[in-house]
């Protein structure tokens, strides 16, 4: 009983070793090149700096584990749209309460999800062509709302990118987004999700809403874009409307890191918090070394190589779960 | 321009045969429709949209745009998607310089490049091959490192990153410059290249092994088996040439901006896999060719020109070109309703 137990249990998590595991080894690496990272201080800017890819990657992941290979390749340019909206239209007009600032972006992220999942579901387009249309659109939309990076975020999130302290408000938003996600992980909503995920046609046929879930699933992912972007205009303390790109490669690599699976129905908030952080470390050491001009090049090797070797550790842990 | 084979010619009544010709040649009907609708359309409200200088300069582009998604286009047929093209294409772009530099006469560097190309591609197929759900990602993986190999290759000894400089040979800038003459036709050779590879992969893909194994294992994975095509070999050699391919591209750039810059394939990203799916190859995988892809390119290329012409900057080109894919991938390739797929 007790054996069967735990057998489940790593049959459930077991796609968890390979990111803890690394995430160990760097954490001890990142200690012994620079440790002021550890300082309070040096988590608090961690915090800050992270947690726009953490919450990135935490709303690909529903997405993702809906199944059908939905990785939402707009996701950095759906960040960036909500950012620049925010500073260009919302603290231009006026609309400065947090209130207001966070229901319009966790709203708009929410909307544009919604969006994309009623034309992969009734459109009936395969969901990477989906996003990849999104990106580029909004790619563009974003460059023509601001042409550059400038403006200014509201008054009271300016001090937010500073970072003096751990418990700043940017460490509440990853805190609240995350039960979200345990409210999520309670709910029928998370099994389903992960059943259509990993046979779509067999959730259909046993009476699972399939439709509704898709749905489901990338409105929870777009509240997430959402919180993602207010964390992202607290950080910079203006607007970018050029990032997308590289948040959209940036959190689809920490998703794989993190074990998710891209053909859908594994995956989780844990995974994709330790693929994140892991993200943000090995960009941490590798800024220690001091390449200078060739440290750019440096990373894109470094994250190229960590994205295929995880990727083949990914397959090999799933194999071997399979065959147990 | 050309029929496209489906792989599932089986069996087939004459009624059939009719409406399956048609449906095969649906994508080249809608792209040829799509590209005169454009070209009348911008030869009415653009003035000198029909000049020799702007067809040429289009054909130029397309030409690019049309080699890089070669590669593309076979691997959308085995229902995958290479990302790593615009990363090839840019180390190749660095590499020719530095390796010219270094003393390499231009004509084996180039060799050498496309080789190099040709071997990423095939280390991405044999990666990805047991990970197909994954190969997207996996070959932006590769991408990744292989550009991050060639950039910290090209820095060392140099003052720059991330592009690099040398005498361009003659012949090299004659081939892909908008000038460029061909046999004394003011036609750039690059062109004429294009054209000569398109009529040797269609005739390829129609007639030998190679090409029916890639429609029948786009097809159908487990048919494609049972007739003894190795799965592996299709898929590997595919994506080499797709590494390959990308390489000459990066080449080709060089002659046509005279300077290596690492980020010069990054358009080729979104605008490869945007020909492969206007062009109406299926990303299921199976369905289409490249004579959709070179239209997919074209129609894609005449229609920046006349956004450029009505005074649209990249931002409002990029939003456009988003706009219009799911529409016409919605013409070619929507996936049934999950009640029909029981």
């Amino acid at each position: 009983m007790n054996r069967a137990a735990n057998r489940r249990v790593l049959a459930h998590y077991g796609y968890l070793a390979v990111p803890l595991g690394l995430f160990i080894v760097l954490t001890i690496l990142a200690a012994m090149r620079s440790p002021n990272l550890f300082t309070g201080t040096g988590l608090a800017g961690a915090v800050i700096v992270a947690a726009p890819l953490i919450l990135c990657t935490l709303a690909l992941t529903p997405i993702v584990m809906v199944g059908r290979g939905s990785v939402d390749l707009s996701i950095g340019p759906l960040m960036g749209f909500v950012n620049v909206t925010l500073v260009a239209w919302l603290t231009q007009g006026g609309f400065t309460h947090p209130l207001a600032i966070f229901a319009w972006a966790m709203g708009l992220g929410a909307a544009f999800q919604l969006l994309q999942a009623l034309v992969i579901l009734y459109v009936r387009v395969a969901p990477i062509i989906v996003s990849l249309s999104s990106y580029l659109v909004l790619t563009g939309v974003n460059l023509l709302i601001m042409p550059r990076a400038g403006g200014l975020a509201p008054d009271w999130m300016m001090a937010w990118g500073a970072g003096r302290s751990l418990l700043s408000p940017v460490t509440f938003v990853v805190i609240a987004a995350l039960l979200l996600w345990a409210v999520f992980w309670r709910s029928t909503l998370h099994g389903h999700v992960r059943l259509t995920g990993a046979d779509e046609r067999m959730a259909y046929t046993s009476g699972v809403a399939t439709e509704k879930v898709r749905i489901g699933a990338h409105l929870l992912g777009g509240v997430f874009a959402g919180l993602a972007a207010v964390c992202y205009t607290g950080l910079i303390a203006s607007g970018d409307p050029t990032q997308g790109a590289n948040y959209t490669l940036q959190a689809v690599t920490a998703l794989v890191l993190g074990g998710a699976s891209l053909s859908g129905g594994r995956g989780g908030a844990v995974g994709s918090v330790l693929g994140a952080l892991n993200m943000f470390l090995v960009a941490n050491l590798l800024a220690t070394f001091h390449f200078e001009m060739i440290s750019g090049a440096a990373t894109k090797l470094a994250f190229g190589l960590i994205l295929v070797v995880s990727l083949l550790a990914n397959a090999l842990t799933a194999n071997r779960m399979s065959t147990r | 321009m050309v029929a496209i084979p489906t792989g599932s010619t089986a069996s087939k009544g004459t009624g059939g045969m009719l409406a399956d010709n048609f449906r095969e040649n649906r994508s080249i009907f809608v792209g040829i429709s799509l590209l005169i609708l454009l070209v009348v359309f911008g030869a009415l409200t653009v003035s000198g949209f029909l000049s020799v200088q702007n067809a040429r300069s289009i054909l130029l582009l397309a030409a690019f745009l049309g080699l890089a998604a070669l590669g593309q286009t076979l691997v959308a047929l085995l229902g995958g998607l290479d990302l790593s093209i615009p990363f090839v294409i840019g180390s190749a772009n660095i590499l020719l310089p530095k390796l010219m530099n270094n003393g390499l006469p231009p004509s084996l560097a180039i060799i050498l490049i496309v080789l190099l190309g040709i071997a990423a591609g095939c280390a991405n197929g044999l990666l990805s091959f047991r990970l197909q759900g994954q190969a997207l990602i996996m070959s932006l993986g590769v991408g990744f490192a292989v550009q991050g190999a060639a950039e910290i290759y090209t820095s060392l000894n140099s003052a720059f990153g991330g592009t690099s400089f040398a005498p361009v040979p003659k012949w090299l800038t004659n081939l892909a410059a908008f000038n460029g003459k061909t046999f004394g036709l003011p036609i750039p050779p690059v062109v004429v290249i294009w054209l000569v590879l398109t009529v040797t992969l269609i005739w390829v893909m129609r007639n030998t092994w190679f090409g029916r194994g890639v429609y029948a294992l786009g097809g159908s994975r487990i048919a494609a088996a049972r007739l003894r095509i190795s799965e592996l070999r299709t898929w590997v050699t595919v994506h080499g040439i797709s590494g390959g391919m990308a390489a000459l591209t990066g080449v080709l750039l060089l002659g046509f901006s005279g300077g290596g810059f690492v980020g010069v394939g990054d358009p080729y990203l979104f605008s490869t896999v945007a020909a492969v799916v206007i062009g109406g190859t299926s990303l299921l995988g199976g369905s289409g060719g490249y004579g959709a892809t070179v239209l997919g390119a074209l129609v894609l290329t005449v229609l920046t020109s006349l956004l450029v012409g009505f005074g649209l900057g990249y931002a409002g080109q990029q939003a456009v070109i988003g706009l219009i894919i799911v529409p016409m991938v919605a013409i070619y390739a929507r996936i049934p309703q999950i009640r029909n797929q029981i």
